[in-house]
């Protein structure tokens, strides 16, 4: 299979700040990749990157193969749906669709009809006069994608384009988005800082921390060997043993990761601890116990018996479901 | 013991805020009352006053204002030497608008776009600076700078360019024995006096278009020519506006700088000055004044037509 972006130990360094720092990355053709990781983390430079709206410090950036060093944003058959939606204010939904078509010459007629398609494909076909100060939160974001695919670009760029939309609506566009990109093939690459998100969308992912790449993978690579101890915290929520404690149940002296739905309480085990806090999350309980100084949360499901704070408590897991990390 | 649910006023400001916050009308009328009435009455009732006496006509034998209403002043605008006035006005207004624009444009881009810290602070003295100093100071200094002898004639003979400068001093309509004569100077000291209050409102507006805009259209792709005529532009629209109506309409009632520079062919403001003053015909004074303002009106009308405040 093709590539259709490449990094090759990309590196933009802002001054003493190392934005994106020696990036090695490949994203197959047709594939939904989503950039993860926390605020700061390099993830959206990456995207810039690829868009165009930052050069690289060093290294190479190939699009399908072709070297974009020198490509400036507007000829990159790449489109992005900004975090913000940047619709323009001053033009109505059906300019805004057909903006792109419109600056590269096409008439306006037949510019027109292409929108408008657009817009029945993100559902939005009665919606063309409106202006953009007139559409709920959704609505613009699909608007903001309707513009970028009308140009039927090569790769699609999303820059945490579901954040500022609520839980419902939210989970409901993870799906259309996913339907979308299957029914269309394109590439789409998304930043985003939900995990959950992450996971449940992408075909594949990178974990990015401090500018450089911790993980990349699948999700369930991700989610259930991951790398670094930064991966099982950011990415599972994991719990993240260290050695002495993994030695303690049983393992080596490594440090761990071992998932709170793979964790159960028990009347006896070989590492006791006290219950720090509890937090009803509805589908199950969240136990976190504290053992030999590292706290271990423990996921009870809903209708069994939940301790209460402060009581002691063992707790056991199945032996698959430690995954060992290394001494350091 | 346990701190009390409602906390105790400690004295006349909390009771007034309460006041406020059970009626708050009464903050809203308090507030509003003193500029309503400057506006009201100083403002609008001068300009009521204005407008009526625009509408009276002076007595040719007595030199005595007539209270009656009638159309004749009016009618007396359009006479020739007269609507030359108007005409000239209102041609310089718009060409020093255009001069400004395009020279603020690019000024005001870089401070909205690019100047951070330091350069800001230095664009905004920059700016204002000018505004500190004298008018009158100003504009004399640059009869110096215009006139024959001045830094600009020395600067021309010096590298051999004099020509420009007698190229353009004999174009028909900008003659003059020398910059500071012609309408060129009336010109150019216009430009530079109004010139800040063009690059306020502008740098104002092109702040408000987020850089997000920009990527949008070149991401979508656009030129930078493009994405200027289409995006910058049109969300800048009511800056440029707003800035124009300075420029123009302080051009339009200017009665110094063309008396001091420029080849003393009336304006508006200085034929308002002069039939107020010496010629004692306050009713065609105020026909003069009038006509700026209708000038405004139908300008702001059409720039509201061309869709300039729908980003607004």
């Amino acid at each position: 299979m093709t590539s259709a972006v490449e990094f090759q130990n990309v590196s933009r360094h802002f001054g003493p700040v190392k934005a994106v720092d020696g990036v090695d990355l490949t994203i197959a053709e047709g594939s939904f990749f989503a950039m993860l990781g926390p605020s700061g983390s390099g993830k959206t430079t990456c995207l810039r990157l690829i868009s165009g709206f930052e050069k690289p410090t060093g290294g190479a950036i190939r699009i399908f193969g072709e070297d974009v060093s020198a490509t400036p944003p507007h000829l990159r058959n790449v489109n992005t749906v900004f975090q913000d939606y940047a619709l323009f204010p001053h033009m109505n939904v059906r300019d805004n669709v057909a903006y792109g078509l419109m600056v590269k010459g096409m008439g306006r007629s037949q510019r027109h009809a292409k929108a408008e398609e657009m817009l029945a494909l993100v559902k939005l076909d009665a919606y063309g006069d409106r202006k953009p100060a007139q559409l709920s939160g959704g609505q613009r974001q699909r608007v903001a994608l309707a513009r970028a695919l009308v140009n039927e670009p090569r790769v699609l760029l999303l820059d945490e384009p579901l954040g500022a939309l609520d839980l419902k609506l939210r989970e409901a566009m993870q799906d259309e988005l996913k339907a979308l990109q299957m029914k269309l093939g394109l590439t789409f690459v998304f930043v985003t800082h939900d995990q959950h998100e992450a996971l449940s969308m992408a075909d594949s992912l990178a974990v990015f921390n401090e500018g450089r790449i911790a993980q990349i993978g699948t999700p369930q690579q991700i989610y259930d060997r991951p790398a670094t101890r930064f991966v099982a915290d950011f990415v599972g929520s994991s719990n993240v043993l260290p050695p002495e404690l993994t030695r303690a149940l049983g393992g080596p002296a490594e440090w761990a990761s071992l998932r709170p739905e793979a964790t159960r309480l028990a009347a006896s085990g070989p590492v006791r601890g006290t219950v720090k806090a509890l937090r009803y999350l509805g589908s199950g309980t969240r136990v976190v116990i504290e053992a030999n100084g590292t706290e271990v949360a423990a996921l009870v499901p809903a209708g069994q018996p939940v301790p209460e704070e402060g009581a002691t408590t063992a707790f056991a897991f199945d032996p698959g479901a430690l995954h060992l990390m290394g001494a350091n | 013991m346990t701190a009390p649910a409602i906390l105790p006023a400690r004295g006349l400001a909390d009771r007034l805020t309460g006041l406020f916050w059970r009626h708050p009308r009464v903050l809203l009328a308090l507030l509003l009352t003193p500029p309503l009435l400057w506006l009201g009455v100083v403002y609008l009732g001068s300009l009521a006053a204005l407008l009526l006496q625009s509408f009276y006509a002076i007595d040719e034998f007595s030199g005595v204002v007539k209270e009656e209403f009638t159309l004749k002043t009016y009618g007396e605008l359009l006479r020739p030497s007269n609507f030359d006035i108007l005409v000239r006005t209102v041609i310089m207004a718009a060409c020093v608008t255009l001069a400004c624009a395009a020279l603020a444009f690019p000024i005001a881009y870089y401070a909205a776009r690019y100047a951070r810290g330091h350069w800001k602070a230095a664009f905004y003295l920059g700016v204002m600076l000018p505004l500190w100093s004298s008018y009158l100071v100003k504009v004399y200094a640059w009869k110096l700078i215009l006139a024959k002898e001045g830094i600009i004639g020395w600067a021309a003979e010096r590298t051999h360019t004099s020509w420009i400068i007698d190229g353009l001093l004999s174009i028909p309509g900008l003659e003059g024995s020398s910059l500071s004569t012609s309408p060129l100077g009336t010109f150019a000291v216009f430009c530079y006096i109004w010139l800040p209050y063009m690059i306020l409102p502008m740098q104002a507006a092109l702040e408000r278009v987020p850089t997000s805009m920009l990527e949008a259209s070149a991401d979508l792709g656009a030129t930078r020519a493009q994405a200027f005529r289409t995006v910058v532009l049109p969300l800048a629209l009511p800056g440029v506006i707003a800035g124009s109506i300075f420029t123009f309409s302080l051009t339009l009632g200017d009665y110094i700088i063309p008396q001091i520079i420029g080849n003393s062919a009336n304006f508006i403001g200085m034929a308002v000055y002069q039939l107020q003053g010496t010629a004692g015909n306050i009713p065609l004074a105020a026909a003069f004044a009038v006509v700026p303002i209708l000038i405004m009106l139908v300008y702001l009308a059409l720039a509201r037509r061309m869709g300039a405040f729908d980003a607004l």
